[in-house]
This record gives C-alpha cells, sequence and structure tokens, in this order.
C-alpha cells in the first residue's frame, strides 16, 4: 500500500495562480497539498481526513489510525490518556483585585468565557463597517439577565471586566441564554474601534485576552512521540488558558474616558 | 378566471443558520449609498424579538396592512384614499429614525492620522445622518442577535399573542429562530394602494412590485401602509425605495442576490399561477384564520388542463407555463402543504413563505425517550422547544393546524429516509400517518434535503419585450433613477445639500480599504444601478 502516487490531487490545479490582487478581492480555495488531510476539488468539498479515507494514506499517529487515547507516559501520569474534565482552580487573579477596588461599585465575580466568534475564522476580518452594523458596533460583552440585575447593570451599559491580569472595556449585551454565573466575550473582537480607556490599566480598554494569562501545559511539553512530535504551526507547547475568573462592574456613561489626551511628558513627570 | 404568473419565495427556517450572508450581499449590492444606509432591503431577525424596525409586527401600533370592514369590504388600515389625503403632511404611522436606527460609521481616519496620544488611539462613531459624534451607539439593524437585551423588552413579540410568555423568558425554556425578512411583492400590496401619486406598481409579467422614481413624490405613505415595513425612504432622493426582487436578475432566469448566496441554501424561488380574479374576495374572508387556505385556493395547478388553456389565452409565455409546473414554490406550498405564509392576517396575501423550523423535543433527556403523540409515531408536537402557537401567530393567524402538518410532514421525512439510508428500512406507516407517499416524501428529500441549485431555482427567462415597446428603448441607458443617463446615481431631485465632506471617505482622498461601504458616486455607484424601476418604465 505504501509509495502510492498522490499528484493527481494537484493535477488540475496546476496551471493555477494565486496573486495579491485576488485575495485582496475575496479569499481564494488553495490546491491540495500534503500538508492537509482534505482536498481542494471541483467534487469534494474541504473536508478533514479525506486523503487518509479515501487515498489510503496513515493518519500521522503512532498507530497509523485515528487515536483518542494517548499511551505516552506523561499523559497517563497526568491522568490524561483518555479526554478528561478539569474544574477550574483558583488562579490568584481575582481576591486581591476585589480588595483594592471592590468597595468602589458594585462588583460580581464571573467565570470568564471565549467562545469561538460566529463570522469568521482564523484570519478573516470581521469587524468591518456591514459586521459591526449588524452587531453592535463595537466591543461586547455577554451576561445574563439575573447577574446583570444584581449588579444593576442593563443592557448597552458599558462595563469593566478586570482582574490581575488586566481589563477590558466593552458594552455588555444582557441576554436571557447566557447561563448564571458566566460571562462570554467572543474572539477577534478589535480594541481599535469605539473602546474607551479602562481606570484599573489607565490604558485603553482591552482584548478578550487582556483578563488572561498564558500558561504552558507540561503535556504539551511531549516531544519525539508520533503524533506527539514538535511541528511549526502544528503542534507544540502552545499558549493553553486556564479557567480564569474576572470582576465585573458598571460604568456610568458620563464616567467614560476616551483617552485621547496628548502623551504625557515622562521627563516633565518625574 | 384571469391567470397570473409571479415569481414567489419559500424560505426554509429549518436550515436558516443566521449568517446575515443575503443581508450584507443584498446591501452590498444595494444600498451601499447616501441616503440608504439604514435601510436593509434583506434583514434577519432573531425570534423571539421586537424586529426590525421595533415592533414592526405590531399594526396596533403602525396600522400597517388592510382591515376588514363589518360590510366586508377592505381598505388600508392606516385609511381609505380621503383619509390618506387628509394627513399627507403628518403622518400619525410613520416610523422614525430611532425606530429603525441611526447609521454609523466610524472614525477609521483618526487610527492613521492620530497624534501621539496617552493610550492607543481608537474608531469612535459617528452619526451617518447628522456627522456629529455619537457618544454612544443604542441600537442597530440586528440589536436582538442571538437573544440580545432582556426578555422583558423582547416579550413585546407580536407572536406572543394569546400566549403565557413569561415562562419564556426562563433559561431553561429558552427557545429561538431566525427570520430573514425582505419585501413579500404581496398579491394584495397595501402599499401600491396606499401610494396618493400612484408611483407603486406590480409587474404584470412576474408579479415584482417597484417603485416608480420618476412618479414617486416622497409622500411615504407606501412605507406606513407596508406591515412588513419594507420600504424605505432615501433621504438623499426625497424617494421610497424597496426590494426589487433583484428584477434585472430574474429576466435572465438568475436568483436574486439573496437567494443565489444563501449559504444553508434555505431560499428556492419559482412560479406561481394564481387567479387575479379572486384577489379581493381571498383577502376579505371573514376570518384571520381562514386567509392562508383563501390564499391557497387562487394559487392555481400548472397540471390543470383547462388551467393551461386559460393561462396561454391570457398571455403567459410558454416557458412560464413549464415553469410553474416545475416550480419548488408549488411543490411547497400546495402539494407539499409545508410552505406557509408570513402573517396572512394583515390580508396582503404575501408570495415569499416559510417552511417552520423544528426544535429539539423539550423532555426527551429527562424521560429517556423522545414523549410520542397519542396512538402515534410522531413525537408530541406540544413538547417542542419553539412553542407552536408561536409558529402559528408567525405563519398562519394563529391557527395551528397547518403549522403541525408542516412539522410533522417534515419529520416524517427524515425518519422514512433515515429507514431508507441509514437503517430500518423503508417505514410507510410513517408517511400514513402525515398523509404523505412514497413518491412525493423522495421529492421532498430531493428539493428540501439536497437542494441542489437547479432545484432550488427553477426561473423562466423575462418576456420584457411583451410587455414593452422595445422600439423606444432603443439607444437609451440602461439602469437609472429615471432621470436619463446623467452619471449620478440619485436623482436630481434632492431635498439635502452636497454632502459633507466627512461621509465615509478618508481625509487622505485616496482609495481607502478601510471604510469604503458609504462612498459617494464617483467610486463606488458610477454605474447607478440601484433603486426602484427602469429608465423606460414611465
Amino acid at each position: 500500500m505504501t509509495g502510492r502516487d498522490h499528484t493527481h490531487l494537484a493535477k488540475p490545479k496546476e496551471d493555477e495562480k494565486i496573486r495579491f490582487r485576488d485575495i485582496q478581492a475575496q479569499p481564494r480555495k488553495i490546491i491540495s497539498s500534503p500538508t492537509w488531510s482534505g482536498i481542494e476539488s471541483e467534487e469534494v468539498c474541504y473536508n478533514a481526513g479525506y486523503t487518509n479515507v479515501h487515498e489510503y494514506i496513515p493518519w500521522r499517529t503512532l498507530t497509523g489510525r485515528q487515536q483518542l487515547y494517548q499511551d505516552h507516559p506523561w499523559m497517563l501520569d497526568f491522568g490524561e490518556g483518555l479526554v478528561s474534565y478539569r474544574p477550574p482552580i483558583n488562579t490568584a487573579t481575582v481576591q486581591s483585585m476585589l480588595e483594592k477596588h471592590g468597595d468602589e461599585t458594585p462588583t460580581i465575580v464571573l467565570n470568564w468565557i471565549t467562545p469561538h466568534q460566529k463570522w469568521g475564522i482564523h484570519s478573516t476580518y470581521s469587524d468591518n463597517l456591514h459586521m459591526l452594523t449588524l452587531s453592535r458596533g463595537g466591543p461586547i460583552v455577554w451576561m445574563s439577565e439575573p447577574d446583570a440585575k444584581s449588579v444593576d447593570i442593563k443592557d448597552n451599559d458599558w462595563v469593566e471586566v478586570f482582574n490581575t491580569n488586566g481589563a477590558i472595556m466593552a458594552r455588555v449585551v444582557v441576554s436571557q441564554r447566557v447561563n448564571d454565573g458566566m460571562m462570554m466575550m467572543y474572539h477577534a473582537q478589535e480594541k481599535i474601534v469605539n473602546t474607551p480607556g479602562s481606570k484599573i490599566t489607565n490604558a485603553r480598554g482591552g482584548i478578550h485576552n487582556s483578563v488572561t494569562r498564558t500558561t504552558v501545559k507540561p503535556t504539551h511539553m511531549i516531544g519525539a512521540y508520533a503524533q506527539q512530535s514538535y511541528g511549526f504551526n502544528y503542534y507544540g507547547t502552545v499558549g493553553s488558558n486556564r479557567d480564569e475568573f474576572v470582576i465585573v462592574r458598571k460604568v456610568e456613561d458620563q464616567d467614560i474616558d476616551w483617552m485621547e489626551g496628548p502623551i504625557e511628558d515622562v521627563e516633565a513627570a518625574e | 378566471m384571469k391567470i397570473r404568473a409571479q415569481i414567489g419565495m419559500v424560505l426554509n427556517l429549518d436550515k436558516c443558520i443566521g449568517c446575515h450572508t443575503c443581508s450584507v450581499t443584498c446591501k452590498n449590492v444595494w444600498t451601499s449609498r447616501e441616503g440608504m444606509e439604514y435601510a436593509w432591503f434583506n434583514n434577519v431577525e432573531t425570534k423571539p424579538g421586537v424586529g426590525f424596525p421595533k415592533e414592526w409586527e405590531n399594526q396596533d401600533k403602525w396600522n400597517g396592512g388592510w382591515h376588514r370592514k363589518s360590510n366586508g369590504k377592505i381598505h388600508p388600515k392606516q385609511g381609505g384614499r380621503w383619509r390618506i389625503l387628509a394627513k399627507i403632511f403628518g403622518n400619525p404611522d410613520m416610523p422614525e429614525i430611532d425606530d429603525y436606527y441611526e447609521p454609523f460609521t466610524f472614525d477609521y481616519d483618526h487610527l492613521q492620522n492620530a497624534k501621539e496620544s496617552k493610550a492607543q488611539p481608537t474608531a469612535r462613531p459617528r452619526s451617518l445622518i447628522s456627522g456629529k459624534r455619537m457618544d454612544k451607539i443604542k441600537w442597530g439593524p440586528n440589536w436582538e442577535e442571538i437573544l440580545g437585551t432582556e426578555f422583558e423588552h423582547r416579550r413585546k413579540d407580536y407572536n406572543f399573542k394569546d400566549m403565557e410568555e413569561e415562562m419564556y423568558g426562563e433559561f431553561e425554556n429558552t427557545f429561538m429562530m431566525y427570520l430573514p425578512r425582505l419585501c413579500e411583492h404581496c398579491l394584495n400590496p397595501t402599499c401600491v394602494a396606499s401610494c396618493p401619486s400612484g408611483s407603486i406598481y406590480k409587474r404584470e409579467e412576474d408579479g415584482v412590485v417597484l417603485i416608480d422614481q420618476d412618479k414617486c413624490r416622497g409622500w411615504r405613505m407606501c412605507v406606513s401602509g407596508c406591515p412588513y415595513k419594507k420600504i424605505y425612504y432615501n433621504w438623499k432622493s426625497g424617494k421610497a425605495e424597496k426590494c426589487t426582487l433583484c428584477y434585472p436578475r430574474l429576466e435572465n432566469g438568475e436568483p436574486t442576490v439573496c437567494s443565489e448566496t444563501c449559504v444553508g441554501r434555505i431560499r428556492y424561488l419559482g412560479v406561481m399561477l394564481y387567479d387575479a380574479d379572486r384577489i379581493e374576495e381571498a383577502a376579505s374572508v371573514s376570518n384571520e384564520e381562514d386567509l392562508y387556505e383563501a390564499q391557497c385556493d387562487i394559487f392555481l395547478d400548472p397540471h390543470d388542463p383547462k388551467v393551461i388553456a386559460q393561462a396561454r389565452a391570457d398571455g403567459i409565455p410558454e416557458n412560464w407555463i413549464t415553469g410553474a409546473q416545475e416550480s419548488p414554490i408549488y411543490k411547497m406550498t400546495m402539494e407539499w402543504k409545508v410552505a406557509l405564509p408570513l402573517h396572512p392576517e394583515y390580508r396582503t396575501l404575501p408570495m415569499v413563505w416559510y417552511i417552520p423550523p423544528l426544535s429539539p423535543i423539550q423532555n426527551a433527556v429527562e424521560s429517556g425517550k423522545l414523549p410520542l403523540a397519542k396512538n402515534g409515531i410522531m413525537p408530541d408536537l406540544d413538547k417542542m422547544r419553539i412553542p407552536v402557537k408561536y409558529l402559528a401567530n408567525l405563519l398562519t393567524a394563529g391557527k395551528e393546524e397547518p403549522v403541525k402538518r408542516a412539522l410533522k410532514r417534515m419529520m416524517a421525512m427524515r425518519a422514512y429516509m433515515r429507514g431508507v439510508l441509514i437503517e430500518g428500512g423503508p417505514d410507510k406507516s410513517i408517511l400514513d400517518e402525515v398523509g404523505l407517499t412514497e413518491d412525493l416524501v423522495k421529492d421532498m428529500y430531493k428539493i428540501m434535503a439536497l437542494a441542489n441549485y437547479e432545484d432550488r431555482y427553477v426561473i423562466p427567462t423575462g418576456h420584457r419585450e411583451e410587455t414593452i415597446d422595445a422600439y423606444g428603448e432603443s439607444g437609451s441607458c440602461g439602469f437609472s433613477f429615471g432621470n436619463g443617463c446623467s452619471s449620478h446615481s440619485n436623482s436630481d431631485f434632492d431635498l439635502f445639500e452636497n454632502p459633507k465632506s466627512w461621509r465615509g471617505r478618508s481625509a487622505s482622498g485616496k482609495d481607502n480599504r478601510v471604510n469604503t461601504l458609504f462612498t459617494q458616486g464617483k467610486t463606488s455607484n458610477s454605474g447607478g444601478s440601484s433603486g426602484g424601476c427602469c429608465g423606460g418604465c414611465s
């Protein structure tokens, strides 16, 4: 079965060229490549694992098959031989900030969730005027109706979301579909649009990862072990974020600071 | 009997994922112009919610659509001809910009030109109406996206009529669906009846409702008359504009832009034959719950030899008769009865219909199995997450049976085809229960589940040569706002002064990739291909 020829996958596209102006106009389909397990053709939509099934290319695993069970000793030592649930831990990012800022206005501590946005993948730029118009025209975070009520927050209020990692300024969407105890911020919202400054950081707003911290996961450091070998942009010690908690408080409209003042002369200040 | 043909549309809500591609492509093509920034000929709403513009469905508030008098006659709810004339300078039923939203852009230039500041720059919002700074954006065309805003606001949704809506505000009972909306191209349009200038007309050959930009005088009675609020006032040209069903595409046998670009393949286009002599009768039935059936009654069977003969006599082209016979719209509305009209109680006899969405059976997990209705194979529809009553208020003036029939037939199709394709073998008893045959369900599966392009859009090419005297068109320009072949996209009639320099332009004056959406005539709109009717209509 080995030594099979797969050049026929790319042949129909051999005359295709993608120039800068092409990708400026719209996304373009790429040519089938050995890097990815799907193919680009007129007959088959891109789907992962296609060449493994139809071209008899083994999966790049120890067994050459799809593997869920990870038998590496480190994985077993961490109890992660199979998919497992890990409860949130205390990352010590909330208590000290609560002590510092907890009395200023009513606050609530919520579990921070950063789901994938609905509007794009990877480098898709979705913060354009149409998409912002079809959303709320700037960064938003979501919270449940009971949680919002408990700290006197209404839909479209400005809120400051913070912990020891950093702070975010955004408007809030209050929704019945959000479970109590959590706050969501869809990722990839840009602070270049409609984002005021934060009193906590004394800097502009922040993005969904301003309140998280990258932690290195030991099991990601397994190397030279079939599918757990390092590959650029493929597999390695990526930044993995543990469950995080944030403090949320309302900011009155009149207290919004756009931080458009001139840069302060550092020497004069000293 | 007087037979006319119309291109109708069906949207399968069971497949809509709320991606807004229809809205965006429509806006790019038709309303990315000054004066129309707030207008969305196509928009997608998350239901339950008040929608766009706010509470558009509530005709106690807006007085759109028709009213049936005790003598059985119907007249526009906002008043007949004399009443309309009497309030021509002060229309109490007119939505204001805040009922839609104040359109905005951002100071993108600031990102490039800002002086050194203590924090990195951000582009703040600016009104596209006044050109002034907006401190806070307060509403948009899709503010309620995925159930945004508190239930106490969204509960004003008209479709909660006769329901105990309170419980649906609880997290555990949350339900939602998407509703893409466009002009209904009604058989009995209130906008046409409301226009003091006689500028709105329904094209005889394909039923598309258009506004003659030459005749429109901007009285806006159509805006208040339309119960779907799908006519928009262009504050730049001072005229009303609406969805054209992309008639330049239809005439060439191509689907509308919203249909063509639909990612979920939810849209269908095809010909319907109807009896134009019975429109008034159908729109005037006394019980609102009967309006759906009344409209079905004036649709004609394109396979009936008598209908075919009469259609030929009435001048329907041969390819339109064939089109009607192969129409996916006829199959969905008449043969399978899975598509239903949007708010038939407005009595406009709308021609954009909807297949109601299936939703999870609520307590399936608790009980460990699907709850079954008495003596049946089908699950109990009353246990669906989206209440049947809600769908009925949306699609059949509150009558639940047609909605139930449609949902059951879709479930039966799934169950039967699962048997055929996966396990268990074909089980005809499921079909018997919902009144379907194996042939019908296979056709349903082909058109609704596989949904190939050629099955979704059966659009005979137009015959403009039979509608207008083409000789006079020789040497004239293509599409315009009725102002001849001038290079400007907007009419010469302009209530306002020249656009202010800030609007949608970069200060540098160069082609600006950041904000080219609302540029002025010279760049993106030089063809002047937008708006109501072609230059030769008047």
